[in-house]
Order: structure tokens, then C-alpha cells, then sequence
């Protein structure tokens, strides 16, 4: 079991500093992200999702801080605890971009105006493998043109502003499987792309995660996503995950009220402009202002006196666990 | 700030927020950052101790800056001339008093008046395009494309020396930045969706512009008040000391330091100098902490 | 680039026009005429009243305005600026003559407040919210609030005249054998002119810098693995340098400006000195001839600066 395992997080708490208040970003999250698999990671925007990426890269902002738990990743030459390194230490740095690499939401802005593509790409070639000069212009062409973008060879000399949004992203995945990393996180990769672009976007994705047996980790906060690409999912609400499965589980057999509430809440195509489209009413509490028991009862149609209280995680099965006091009642009733 | 610091203010903050003491801040959150910067607050505190002490001149002082008095020449400073005497036996604390009026007067009113101007100018022609708005840009650069100082002196030269003259200058080359500030905002601001659903509702133009497009400048404007007023402040202290801004005979912060061309009231008669160009130094600075308060406060882009 | 540059030149070419013409039009409505401007008034005894008559007609001062300024212009641009109505001298010869001691004034400050402004900056950006970056937030605002000429004076009174470790003024002395002689010369008024140009410079590149290590491409940097001396350097002071090197060069026109208080102070014999003793003593012709010429500076300083962004930041070259 624990061979096929790319990165474990336990009971992992990240809080921030900011304005001289103290948000609970991370309130104890654990989940597994398998070889060769992808995890979706779905929840509403400041629900957790970038900042459980952030912690696992070490990439947090400087008033912030990982409190508790513990981020291992199962790596080749056994197990590192990721949230024990130093934070720019030598050893993060030669995880950052080798064995765990990142691509962000917006591709226009997450490479720098100044530096033509084929340079940033080379950058990280350079620092995490012996290549000389020349090798590393030839395996940028290699990767460019792996990611299907057109005479490599000029487009690798030109700048970002020379690309479109789509071939942006491509190039920013190029930078990320540079070094063939055994985990990849994709933190909203298409949000800021056309919708067609989107599905070249993900195939590409898929492809890689074929070839190389990379794990994913992907963030996004559509449920389409989630249901095309993942292998397993985790929903994420106010900095914990309230349920998490396999995609049968999660989505077949929704077990937490909000997991069926965002499910109810996505129009289906081709059921015509009838279709029963429920809200979820209420909005996202204040970070700072939150929900004594469980975050979600406020909003929550279910919500008893019990809720008051902080649900631990059950398991429903093997694979599928929730966060919710009244699951079993609920389950029932539907 | 060092690592352990920086966990020790975390585990402190942690504390508080479990405790539940924190509690989400009120009020203007403009006034609040501006209170909360302690140099802002520092820089409007000296900032009105000098204005007020220059107004109320009078109260403070029972000596005339102007009268000569032969009989006490450069005296050094006594309980009698707290910043002594200069060499024709004038108070120099009165003559520092008093210059703060016209100096302010000329600092502050020419940094307001080239404000207008150039705020009225640019909100306009930049609301109104076409040709006016061209013409006034290219208005702008003639005035822009010359060194300051040199323009002013160069005016100077031309109208003869008056403090009259002297405003007049410094509004002529000082409303160009203003006014491309100006005309930047509205230019975007034009193209917000509220000043459009105005223009649908047929609001008249100059309406728009003044009442619904100016007010959501006010904030770089003031900002840029500020920093021209102490520009300006500057540019008469060095003028006055060359002997080319207001005329002698009025006192002013400049014309004060003027006698410290010469090296031996420098290095023999410091109270003559010293005194005025540390009020001077302290204005202005006072002025920019003001400045730079406003803009942290103003600008939504440095939240945080 | 060669386009870009000519295309740039091309552009302000009206501007240059419009301005000469103004200051023509300032040069006719002060006192004295061109011929005054233009014979050296030494010889103004042994012309007779025929032959200036004589030479304003040939002049064409009995044309049209329009024409009268052609002529002016086109001597201009030959390099004849008329002459100086005190001395007589050509203009031309005065300018060149102080030309150098205000280039190597403006050159020192400009060259050492952007070395130290960017250091400084960078420091205070790197550590910020410590000891150090508000002592350097306090400086650099003491730096743009003190007068300049207060801080020469002050300059001057204390390693002038009480330490005796520099010159209290000037820049060449007929003793003085080899180039570097006059070195002592220029440390002091090139410091003081510096100050108020590095404190700018220090609180800009500060800014900048903050702000291009908030931006996203500096994460993506940190997530690809690079060590921290790297993003610094090739990441975010990269991408700060585009906005300093164009606030150095809306600055250029203030250090010309500033130059011209502390010549006087320093009595450094340069254009600023010059140009103050023409206000002082109505010198119209050279008053206008060397505002123009401060014009002429400023265009090519931002010509300068529009070629070196373009240099720094490739978004600039298309547009």
C-alpha cells in the first residue's frame, strides 16, 4: 500500500498573520496523493486549496506558518518530511522543481516579462541537472515540443508577451516537467483559459501522467474538471476536507451536505432550461468570524444542535471518509 | 526580522485569537492606516507646530522681524533674541517667525493654485478629448521639457523679482505633472462602467466630470499636493538664498540663510543659519511624511 | 532599434521647434536687438550707425518675425548662439568652456547616486520592516527634505573650513599639474548634489523592488528550485530596474536643476554658475541660450532613457 504512495499529508495546519489577525487557513487536513494518479482538489475560493499547495511546496508567504502536522514525501530515497525543512534551505530547493513541481493559475503573469521562455525553462535544467549549455537548448526544444507548441526552435528565443495564454500554460508545464518530477501540482491551471484550450490543456496533462507515472494534484473548483480527470477527490470547505474518495465515491455517493450542494448546484447540459439549479445559500463565513462547531452548518439545510460541536472525519468505507455528524440520517433520507 | 522573532509575535497572536480577543477593526480604513503610520502622524504634528507658530506670530514674539537695531548687532542667542541677532540687530527667531509666513505662503498656496489649475485643466480636456485635449498636452510638455529651476529663473529674469511674480512662476511650471495626473485618472476612470451608466442616464459632462470622476482622484491628488508643496518650499529657500527669488527687503526662510553665502557668517555666526535651515529641513519633512502617509493610505494597491 | 530610435528623434522635433520658437519670441521682447546680440559689443564704438544699418538689413531685421526667426534658427543650429551682451563673447565659446565642469559634476552624481540609490534600495527592500530598512526609510526622507545648498553649507563648514580636508570651492587652480589634481575639488559638491538624487533613487528602487517580489513569476521562480541570490538578482531586481531607470530619468532634468544651486554654492565654475551671473546681470541671449540648450539636455536624457528600457525590458520595443 504505502509503496504506490507519492505524498502523505497528516492532520496538516497552516495559520496566517496577516494584519495583525491570526487565520486559521489550514485547520488539520490529511490526505494521500497516489503514483501515478490524480487527486482533484474542489472547494469554493478561500476554501484552503492554494495555501494546502503553498505548504506542501513550502512556498507560503512569510507572515504564515505550517503549526502542526506533517507533510511526507515518500521519495525514491525514502521518506522526507517535507514541513521539517528548512523553508529556502538547500534541501527544499532541490526538491522545488525536481521532485515536486508546480504550475499556476494564471500563466501571464506566473513567468517573468523580461527573460525570453526558452531561458526560464533552461533555469530550472540548470540548477537541477548537469547539462551543459547546448543540452539544455536541446532539451527546451525537446519539451516545447512535447507540449505540441509550434517551431520551437524561434518561439523558445521569444518573451511571454509573444505567447498566447494557452501556449503560456503549455510553456509553463514545459518548465515543470523539465526535470521529470514525481509529483506535479496544478493549482487552477486552466481558470484563466478559454474553454478550449482548457480540454488541450488536460490532455496534455493526462498524457504526461501516462508516460511518466506522475502524480497529480490538482486544484480547481469546477466539478466538470473533477469528474473528467481525477482519480481520487478531495473537498475542501473553509480549511478542512470534508469529504474525500475515489471519484465513484465522492461523486456517485456524495455523503456530505455541501459535497451534494455544490453537485446540485452545477447546471447539467442537454436537461434544458428547466432544470432545478439549487444555490447554496449564505456565503463563505469571515476567516475570522467562523462557525464555533462545523464550518458548514450555518449554510447547511441539515444543521441540529450538534453541529456545534466539531465533526471528527468517519469513514464510510475503505476508501471514503466524511466530516459530518449526521451523514448516516442524512444518507438515509435521500 | 529574524526567524525566532517572527514565531515568538505568531505564538502571541495565536494566543490572542484563541482567546478570542481579536476583533475586526472599524472605522475608515483610510484614517485608521494613516493614525496607525506613526511617521504621518509625526509629520502632521510638526507640520501644524510650525504653520501655527508662523500665524500666530505676533503672540510669540515681541520683536519686528524688520526693525534694525544698530545697538545689539549679531548677537549671539539670549533669553532676550532666543536665535540672537543679525548683523543690522534684527531678531532672527522673530525674522524665522514671520519669513514661515511667506514662505509657507508661497510653498503651500503655489503648490494649491498650480493644483487647481492643472486638476481643472486635465479633468476637463482629458474628459472632453479632441483637440482641446491636445493642445493642453502639448502645453504641458513645453513646460515639462525644461529643468525647473532653470524655467523659473529664466521667468525670473524676465519679470524682475516680486512675490507676486514668484507665485505666478511657480504655478506656470509646476501645474504640468499635475495636470497629466489628472487627465491619466480621468482617462480611466472614463472608461469605468458607473461613468458610462452616467453618461446613458445623460448627466451633463461637466457634471460627470467634477462630481462623480474628480472626487475618486482626490487621493493621488492630495498626495501630489503634498510633495509639490514641498518642492516649491525647496525651490524658494534656494532661490531667496541666491538672492534671486523674493525680494530681500521681505523676510522669508531663504532670504534668512541668504547671509550665509558669505564663509565667515558661516563659520563664525551659526545662530544667523542654522536655526532657519533646520526649521526649513523639518517643514519640508514634515510635509513629505504627510506625503507619503496619504499615499499608503490612499492606494488600495499597498493593503496589506 | 535603429528605427526606434530615429522614430523616437523624429518626434521630438516639433517640440524642439515650438520651444525655440518661444524662446525667440521671449528673446525679441526683452530688451536689445539682434545685432546687439550679434557683433561683440567691444567693436560697437568703431561701428558706425550706416554700417549697423547695413548689417540689419543684411541681417534681415527690416523682415517679417517669421523670417527673422528662420535666421536665428538656422544660425542656431550651425552652433552660433549670437553673442553675450557682457564681454561679447560668442556663446557658443562660453558654453563650450563650462560645458565640462557641469557634465563632470552631473556625471559623478548621476553615476554615484544610482550605484548607491540601487543598493540601498535593494537593502532596505530584502530586509524589509527591520532596524535597518527604517533607518534607511528615515535617511532617505532627510535626504529629499534638506535644501541642498543648506546641506553644502553645512557640507562646506564642517570639511571645509573646520577640518581643512577638502577645498571650500572652485575646480581647477593654476597649480594643480595633472587631470586628477582637482579630484579633492569635486568630492564635496558632488556628494552634496548626489544626496537628494540617491535618497529618490533609494525610495523608488525600494518600492520597485517590493513590488516585483510580490509578483507571481518570482513564486514560479522559488518553485522551480532557485536559490534565493538568484531570484533576487535575475528575477525580481531585473524586472525593478525598468521603473528605476525611468525615474532616474525623470529625475535627469532635477540634477541639471540641482547643479545649478550647488555651482553656486561651491562657486564650481560650470554652466549653472554661468547661467545665474546671466539672471543676475539681464544677459538675455545667454539666459535664453542656455535654457535652451537645458531643453536640448532633457529630450536627449529621456531619448537616452526611452533606448535603455527598451534595452531592459523587451514589452517596450514593440510599441
Amino acid at each position: 500500500m504505502a509503496n504506490d504512495l507519492a505524498l502523505s499529508v497528516k492532520d496538516l495546519k497552516t495559520f496566517f498573520y496577516t494584519n495583525k489577525r491570526c487565520n486559521k487557513a489550514l485547520n488539520g487536513v490529511s490526505f494521500e496523493i497516489r503514483k501515478g494518479k490524480t487527486l482533484g482538489v474542489v472547494g469554493e475560493s478561500g476554501c484552503g486549496k492554494s495555501v494546502t499547495a503553498s505548504s506542501i511546496m513550502q512556498l507560503l508567504p512569510r507572515l504564515s506558518r505550517i503549526e502542526e502536522g506533517s507533510i511526507t514525501y515518500h521519495s525514491e530515497r525514502g521518506d522526507i518530511r517535507i514541513d521539517e525543512l528548512e523553508r529556502d534551505g538547500a534541501e527544499m530547493r532541490s526538491i522545488r522543481g525536481e521532485e515536486i513541481a508546480m504550475i499556476f493559475q494564471d500563466p501571464m503573469t506566473a513567468l517573468n516579462p523580461v527573460y525570453s521562455v526558452g531561458f526560464q525553462i533552461g533555469e530550472a535544467l540548470q540548477y537541477h541537472t548537469d547539462l551543459t549549455k547546448k543540452q539544455r537548448g536541446e532539451r527546451v526544444i525537446e519539451l516545447l515540443t512535447a507540449m505540441g507548441i509550434p517551431s520551437p526552435g524561434e518561439r523558445a528565443k521569444q518573451f511571454p508577451h509573444n505567447y498566447s495564454g494557452g501556449m503560456r500554460q503549455r510553456a509553463m508545464i514545459a518548465m515543470a516537467m523539465s526535470c521529470n518530477p514525481k509529483i506535479l501540482i496544478a493549482d487552477e491551471p486552466t481558470t484563466a483559459l478559454d474553454v478550449t484550450i482548457q480540454a488541450q490543456i488536460f490532455n496534455l496533462m493526462n498524457k504526461l501522467k501516462s508516460e511518466n507515472d506522475t502524480a497529480i494534484m490538482l486544484i480547481t473548483h469546477d466539478m466538470g474538471v473533477i469528474a473528467e480527470l481525477a482519480d481520487d477527490v478531495a473537498v475542501m470547505y473553509m480549511g478542512n476536507i470534508v469529504e474525500a474518495g475515489t471519484v465513484d465515491d465522492v461523486l456517485r455517493r456524495p455523503q456530505h451536505p455541501y459535497t451534494r450542494a455544490l453537485l446540485d448546484s452545477i447546471p447539467i447540459l442537454g436537461r434544458g432550461r428547466d432544470q432545478d439549479i439549487k444555490s447554496i445559500r449564505g456565503a463563505t463565513p469571515d476567516p475570522y468570524e467562523r462557525p464555533k462547531g462545523c464550518q458548514f452548518a450555518p449554510r447547511c439545510d441539515f444543521a441540529t444542535d450538534a453541529c456545534e460541536v466539531m465533526p471528527t472525519e468517519e469513514a464510510v468505507t475503505d476508501t471514503h471518509r466524511v466530516m459530518c455528524h449526521r451523514y448516516k440520517e442524512i444518507f438515509e433520507n435521500a | 526580522m529574524g526567524k525566532a522573532s517572527l514565531n515568538r509575535k505568531f505564538d502571541a497572536l495565536r494566543a490572542k485569537e484563541e482567546a478570542g480577543l481579536l476583533k475586526p477593526a472599524s472605522g475608515s480604513r483610510a484614517l485608521r492606516k494613516m493614525m496607525s503610520n506613526q511617521l504621518a502622524v509625526a509629520g502632521v504634528v510638526i507640520f501644524s507646530i510650525i504653520l501655527l507658530a508662523s500665524i500666530f506670530a505676533p503672540l510669540l514674539t515681541v520683536h519686528d522681524p524688520l526693525k534694525v537695531d544698530l545697538r545689539s548687532m549679531l548677537q549671539t542667542p539670549s533669553a532676550e533674541h532666543w536665535f540672537g541677532t543679525d548683523r543690522t540687530g534684527r531678531d532672527v527667531f522673530a525674522r524665522v517667525l514671520y519669513g514661515g509666513r511667506v514662505s509657507i505662503l508661497v510653498g503651500l498656496g503655489s503648490a494649491l493654485l498650480a493644483a487647481a489649475v492643472g486638476v481643472g485643466i486635465g479633468a476637463y480636456t482629458g474628459y472632453k478629448g479632441g483637440w482641446v485635449d491636445v493642445v493642453a498636452l502639448r502645453a504641458s510638455e513645453i513646460f515639462m521639457a525644461f529643468p525647473q529651476i532653470i524655467l523659473v529663473l529664466l521667468l525670473v529674469s524676465i519679470t524682475g523679482q516680486s512675490l507676486m511674480n514668484l507665485i505666478i512662476i511657480f504655478v506656470l511650471t509646476g501645474w504640468g505633472p499635475m495636470y497629466r495626473m489628472a487627465r491619466a485618472r480621468v482617462l480611466s476612470l472614463r472608461e469605468e462602467e458607473y461613468v458610462q451608466a452616467l453618461q446613458s442616464f445623460g448627466v451633463p459632462t461637466l457634471k460627470i466630470c467634477y462630481k462623480h470622476i474628480l472626487p475618486n482622484a482626490l487621493g493621488p491628488i492630495m498626495v501630489n499636493i503634498t510633495l509639490t508643496t514641498a518642492m516649491f518650499i525647496l525651490a524658494e529657500a534656494g532661490l531667496s538664498f541666491l538672492g534671486l527669488g523674493v525680494p530681500l527687503s521681505i523676510p522669508t526662510w531663504g532670504n534668512i540663510l541668504n547671509v550665509a553665502q558669505d564663509l565667515r557668517v558661516l563659520q563664525n555666526n551659526w545662530w544667523l543659519w542654522a536655526p532657519v535651515g533646520a526649521v526649513i529641513s523639518l517643514f519640508v519633512l514634515s510635509v513629505n511624511f504627510i506625503g507619503d502617509g496619504l499615499r499608503d493610505s490612499t492606494d488600495p494597491t499597498l493593503q496589506g | 532599434m535603429l528605427t526606434f530610435i530615429l522614430r523616437r528623434i523624429l518626434i521630438t522635433i516639433p517640440m524642439l521647434l515650438i520651444i525655440s520658437f518661444l524662446v525667440y519670441l521671449g528673446l525679441e521682447l526683452t530688451p536689445g536687438d539682434a545685432v546687439s546680440h550679434m557683433i561683440s559689443p567691444d567693436l560697437t564704438n568703431t561701428v558706425t550707425e550706416e554700417q549697423m544699418a547695413a548689417m540689419r538689413e543684411s541681417l534681415g531685421l527690416d523682415k517679417s518675425f517669421i523670417e527673422r526667426y528662420w535666421s536665428w534658427l538656422t544660425h542656431i543650429v550651425q552652433g552660433d548662439f549670437g553673442h553675450s551682451l557682457s564681454g561679447g563673447v560668442a556663446i557658443s565659446t562660453i558654453v563650450l568652456d563650462r560645458l565640462p565642469a557641469t557634465l563632470e559634476l552631473s556625471i559623478f552624481a548621476l553615476v554615484f547616486s544610482t550605484i548607491i540609490g540601487c543598493v540601498l534600495g535593494l537593502l532596505s527592500a530584502l530586509k524589509r520592516g527591520s532596524a535597518t530598512d527604517s533607518a534607511l526609510t528615515v535617511v532617505g526622507m532627510l535626504g529629499v527634505s534638506i535644501p541642498e545648498f543648506f546641506f553644502g553649507l553645512v557640507a562646506i563648514l564642517i570639511f571645509a573650513l573646520n577640518l581643512g580636508w577638502l577645498p571650500v570651492g572652485g575646480r581647477l587652480l593654476p597649480s594643480y599639474d595633472s587631470y586628477w589634481d582637482h579630484f579633492p575639488n569635486i568630492i564635496l559638491p558632488g556628494l552634496v548634489l548626489s544626496l537628494m538624487m540617491t535618497a529618490g533613487v533609494m525610495r523608488y528602487a525600494r518600492s520597485a523592488m517590493l513590488d516585483s517580489l510580490s509578483r507571481e513569476f518570482i513564486r514560479t521562480a522559488r518553485a522551480k528550485g532557485l536559490p534565493q541570490w538568484r531570484i533576487i538578482l535575475y528575477h525580481a531586481f531585473r524586472v525593478a530596474l525598468t521603473p528605476v531607470v525611468v525615474l532616474i530619468g525623470f529625475r535627469l532634468p532635477t540634477l541639471i536643476g540641482g547643479s545649478v544651486i550647488i555651482e553656486a554654492v561651491f562657486q564650481w565654475p560650470g554652466i549653472g554658475l554661468e547661467f545665474i551671473g546671466a539672471v543676475r546681470g539681464s544677459d538675455y541671449p545667454l539666459v535664453m541660450s542656455i535654457a535652451l540648450l537645458s531643453v536640448l539636455a532633457v529630450l536627449l536624457a529621456s531619448l537616452i532613457v526611452d533606448v535603455l528600457t527598451a534595452m531592459i525590458d523587451p514589452r517596450v520595443r514593440l510599441g
